[in-house]
């Protein structure tokens, strides 16, 4: 509360100084909590009312009520999306940072080209996802260049019997996008926590006679952990409230939930919109709930780690 | 504790901010509103419009944006044609038209009244217009207002007029002029299909399909390509045999059985077919995962990516024009299909309520319906004429004629011999509701995805 | 060099660890071919004048057919201002400068506080600046959107940079604070000793410290506004276009085949690529490791 300043040595200035100080805090952090608190947090309880009925400027008003939440549950193939959001979010987050932690290791050592490649690898994390989506569709249509080779060397007759990678809900394409995207962005916070370590304890173990794979498991992973986990979440977080990735490239209904919550927003009928609203709640309290679980986890872990 | 109740003080603004904003009150600006009046009852010369709209200095055009040929004759033909004016065009080029729509009611509903609004103008048809009818959202009867609409037939005594007064059936009051017309058309690549072998009615591509599985698709409903596919299929189904006719009553008129009676076969049908579709299972009950593209972009990329042998959808010379701008394989050629019926409509340019430069909206309107524009448009991006071509000069007739572009592989004749008007407004909502419980969320059973689409219309 | 040679033995070791193996090699290989391969189809793409199944390269390129054009084709439509790919670049640019600028002003008070005061209630603040982090952007574009239009808002450049505050402001917290948890208070504490006033010490003395860290900042927050589609997509609502909603409009029908929307695609990743130099040269990787490590 208090600001732990030293405190300015002369009366006249001090009771002028200590009303600033009281209010010092407080001020230097208004600017940043008044706009996340009204834009963001605004745009959430809108998003909550209107869940809940209220919302008067589509001419309905129910507050409260949890018709649209009920409605949800019911609803044909929701159940689907909301496992479909959980498998596109999941497995290119674990996959990718397995290869990502690879990669960052690999970066460490020394090669020819090693600047070239610490350049070029950043590249998607520097352009939009759309770009990844238009590279995807060129590479994996059924129609795309792979195909196209592949007809040349007759190996497939048709685009029919090229396995189908994107509007598919295997949702490889989907996939391929986010690894693509987000390898680059794991790799780099796992890089530079490994460059801000040091090699000492891992030299250390080595020494000791460590293998490669031991001198990993107990000596580097346990203290890049805190960066993995950061990424992790934000490339969760995000693959899961992702809508431009699987509304291009998806197979379909059941869509993805932030599809769903796009279509029901979109849709002819305005009471709909009211279900876009339950639907984008839901996301973010699963997607948190989600987080915080894997949050307290890691923190138990690290704990149970600490007391050993 | 004071960071957290200066927090939540925060929080209790925000929702005031909201709360607050919904209950504005409707009032219009006072100008606007004379400068409508005033036009609507005939007491404005032309000049003074003119004047007014320069005045205004801009006029805001919302428009479907997803055709680059569209986008280029736009700017480099109405643009210009629109600063000789003194105004500026500014489009906002939309994926959707419905999103100007929900504009235009969102609008409404926090109060910003005649001439506060953002949107001049709008390429509308079909549901759209419907809504903002329904809703009381259009700026008023201007249609035979502009100079050029003696190039229209407004007369109601003629039937010639029946394409500009009604719009899906609905009746357009003159609220919305027609700019454009469209029809439906099928396109082939002869070099993957032979044109002997190509379909030519429903039964005929069911059995095509269940030879060649996942080699045709549509556009996804509601997408209007997408719905107008739909409506020829239950055109063709209809167990009366009386094709379109049926589907001209407002969906109040037909009842919810009637609805039920005259759809079910065609509804089968895609049901039916859908396994055969592109992505779909390839066989009898195996549904898979059926690929229905978001646009007509995405239906032609599958069609010249070699995935799909046959692309219905609007635009009558848009093989034509697709061949010569290298989309389109040069072997690319129409088809009829469905005998049954192909739609044709005409699609219109209106003007809201709340039009912020109403004046310059009813110089847009007018520069857009000059006969000179008009046969631009056709022999230059092949969009149809929206003006009555007999109310034209001879000579302007010939030129239409000679600037044409080809509708490569058939002729007027046997596409005129099987053209249909689009069902009534009103049904399409239901149309559209009706496949998506159906077909693509097989939530429930055929009366009561009916029922349910008819309920939340 | 001389601690390595009295190394001895173990250093032989250490270099021996230290090369990169073969599956090493190939895998480092497979990552450049992965990130950088896809844009040879792409950049095919955009000066082809037709290029349909089965042709592995067009069948006509667009330099053939841009004489006897009527309508501008590939790359002169995307140069024409009917495209706006220009206007859209011009748009990115301009909305990511005044936000990252607005967007280290709010910040930087923040940063400050958070990195060298204890106060009750400062966890709080913690976690509450992080959760637009983990909640979905769709959720706040839809909640928004209604209240921009109702407030005039949505369709202007004011609506879609206060939106796009809402992403970068938690990023710009989270570096601007490790910035100033590395920085010694004592030059600052000198300089008032010595009797500068808090303005003068903060301009001659502070700022200069911290500016690199800004900087660091300052890119990350262009970054990211730059690369924002979804918020910008809602709030701009057609009337105002940046590159990533431009991109959509073209592809998201599915049609990256066709030259235009593969030079819009190639346009789109301009900005990128300026600013993975700018990064490589202005960013220590060690200001990730800081913002996110933990």
């Amino acid at each position: 509360m208090l600001a732990t300043k030293p405190t300015a040595p002369r009366s006249g200035r001090s009771r002028r100084a200590s009303w600033l100080q009281r209010l010092y805090v407080p001020l230097m952090l208004t600017p940043v909590l008044l706009t996340i608190g009204v834009l963001f947090f605004g745009a959430l309880i809108v998003a909550l009312l209107q869940s809940f009925g209220h919302a008067p400027i589509y001419g309905i008003e129910e507050f409260p009520t949890l018709r649209h939440y009920r409605n949800l549950f019911t609803l044909p193939g929701f159940w689907s999306s909301v496992g479909l959001t959980f498998y596109y979010a999941l497995v290119p987050t674990v996959v990718g940072t397995i290869l990502s932690i690879y990669l960052a290791l690999m970066l460490r050592r020394r090669f020819r080209g090693k600047g070239l490649v610490q350049f070029v690898y950043k590249l998607p994390l520097m352009i939009p996802y759309l770009v990844g989506v238009a590279l995807t569709i060129v590479l994996f249509g059924n129609g795309g260049i792979i195909a196209r080779g592949m007809f040349a060397l007759g190996v497939i007759e048709s685009t029919r019997d090229f396995p189908r990678l994107i509007y598919s809900h295997a949702g490889w394409g989907i996939m391929i996008v986010y690894l693509w995207k987000q390898i680059p962005f794991t790799t780099l916070i796992v890089y530079s926590v490994l460059m801000g370590l040091g090699r000492e304890s891992e030299e250390a173990a080595a020494t000791l006679g460590a293998h490669r794979w031991q001198t990993f498991w107990h000596v580097t992973l346990p203290q890049i952990m805190p960066g993995i986990v950061s990424a992790t979440v934000i490339v969760f977080a995000f693959n899961f409230g992702s809508f431009e990735v699987p509304f291009i490239l998806g197979g379909g209904f059941p869509n993805t939930l932030p599809v769903e919550a796009w279509r029901a927003f979109e849709d002819a009928d305005y009471s709909n919109r009211l279900r876009a609203m339950a639907i984008v709640m839901f996301i973010g309290v699963l997607s948190g709930a989600v987080l915080f679980t894997y949050l307290a986890a890691y923190r138990r872990f690290e704990r149970l780690r600490g007391r050993q | 504790m004071t960071t957290i109740r200066s927090t939540l003080t925060l929080l209790l603004i925000a929702i005031a901010m909201i709360v607050g904003h919904v209950h504005a009150q409707p009032q219009g600006d006072p100008d606007a509103e004379a400068f409508r009046s005033a036009f609507l009852a005939g007491d404005l010369s032309w000049d003074a419009v003119l004047e007014r709209a320069a005045a205004e200095g801009e006029v805001v055009w919302a428009h479907w944006g997803g055709s680059e040929t569209l986008n280029t004759w736009i700017d480099t033909v109405v643009r210009p044609a629109l600063a000789e004016y003194g105004v500026t065009l500014r489009t906002s080029r939309l994926t959707n038209t419905r999103d100007a729509v929900d504009l235009v009611l969102a609008e409404a509903a926090a109060g910003r009244g005649v001439g506060q609004g953002s949107i001049d103008a709008i390429w509308i048809n079909g549901e759209n217009f419907f809504t903002l009818s329904s809703q009381g959202l259009n700026f008023g009867s201007f249609a035979d207002l502009v100079p050029n609409s003696q190039y229209f037939h407004f007369d109601t005594s003629n039937p010639a007029s029946g394409p500009n007064l009604f719009d899906f059936g609905y009746p357009t009051n003159r609220e919305e002029i027609p700019w454009s017309g469209d029809q439906y058309m099928c396109a082939i690549d002869t070099a993957r299909l032979e044109r002997s072998e190509a379909p030519a009615d429903f039964a005929e591509l069911e059995a095509w399909l269940r030879e060649n599985p996942g080699r045709f698709t549509y556009v996804r409903p509601p997408q209007y390509n997408g719905n107008t596919f739909v409506q020829t299929v239950l055109y063709a189904h209809n167990p009366d045999g009386d094709g379109y006719v049926s589907f001209q009553n407002a969906a109040d008129a037909l009842g919810v059985d009637e609805f039920i009676r005259i759809t079910q076969p065609g509804y089968e049908y895609l049901q039916r077919i859908e396994p055969f579709l592109l992505g779909g299972g390839g066989s009898d009950g195996m549904r898979g995962s059926p690929i229905y593209p978001e646009d007509q972009n995405g239906l032609e990329a599958l069609f010249v990516n070699g995935e799909i042998d046959m692309a219905c959808q609007f635009g009558m010379y848009n093989t034509a024009v697709s061949i010569e701008t290298g989309r389109f394989a040069e072997t690319a050629e129409n088809v009829i299909f469905p005998a049954q019926g192909m739609i044709k409509n005409k699609n219109f340019i209106g003007v809201p309520i709340n039009a912020p430069n109403p004046a310059a909206a009813m110089v847009l309107a007018n520069v857009l319906a000059s006969p000179e524009n008009q046969i631009s448009k056709l022999g230059t991006i092949g969009y149809v004429l929206g003006i009555d071509a007999d109310l034209l000069t001879a000579e302007q007739q010939a030129e239409i004629d000679a600037v044409a572009p080809s509708l490569v592989g058939i002729t007027y004749d046997e596409l005129g011999a099987v053209t249909v008007p689009d069902t009534n407004a009103s049904l399409v909502d239901v149309i559209e509701g009706t496949w998506t419980a159906f077909i693509e969320r097989r939530s429930g059973s055929f009366e009561d995805s009916v029922r349910a689409a008819f309920a939340d219309r | 060099m001389i601690a390595r040679r009295r190394a001895g033995t173990t250093e032989i070791r250490r270099d021996d660890r230290d090369r990169l193996g073969p599956f090493g090699r190939f895998y480092v290989t497979f990552v450049v071919v992965a990130v950088v391969g896809p844009f040879i189809p792409l950049l095919i793409a955009s000066f082809a004048f037709r290029w349909n199944w089965p042709d592995l390269l067009p069948s006509r390129w667009w330099w053939e057919a841009r004489e006897t054009a009527r309508l501008p084709l590939g790359w002169d439509y995307v140069f024409s201002p009917v495209s706006r790919v220009l206007e859209s670049a011009g748009n990115t640019v301009l909305i990511a400068l005044l936000v990252t600028l607005l967007c280290t002003l709010i910040s930087l008070p923040a940063a400050r506080v958070l990195a060298r005061e204890r106060f009750r209630g400062k966890s709080f603040v913690e976690f509450f600046l992080l959760t637009p982090l983990i909640v979905p952007e769709i959720a706040v574009g839809l909640g928004i959107l209604v209240t921009f239009i109702q407030l005039g808002l949505a369709g202007t450049f004011t609506g879609i940079i206060l939106v796009h505050l809402i992403p970068t402001i938690p990023y710009m917290v989270r570096v601007l604070t490790s910035v100033f948890q590395g920085l010694s208070r004592d030059y600052e504490e000198q300089a008032r000793v010595l009797g500068a006033g808090p303005l003068r010490t903060m301009w001659h003395v502070t700022l200069p410290m911290i500016m690199p860290g800004v900087i660091a900042g300052g890119l990350f927050a262009f970054l990211i506004s730059s690369n924002i589609f979804l918020l910008t997509f809602f709030i701009g609502r057609g009337r105002i276009e940046t590159l990533p909603t431009l991109l959509f409009s073209r592809v998201s029908g599915g049609g990256a085949l066709d030259a235009v929307a593969a030079g819009v695609a190639l346009i789109v990743c301009i900005p990128g690529i300026i600013m993975l130099v700018l990064t490589e040269r202005f960013i220590k990787e060690e200001v990730f490791a800081k913002g996110f490590g933990g």
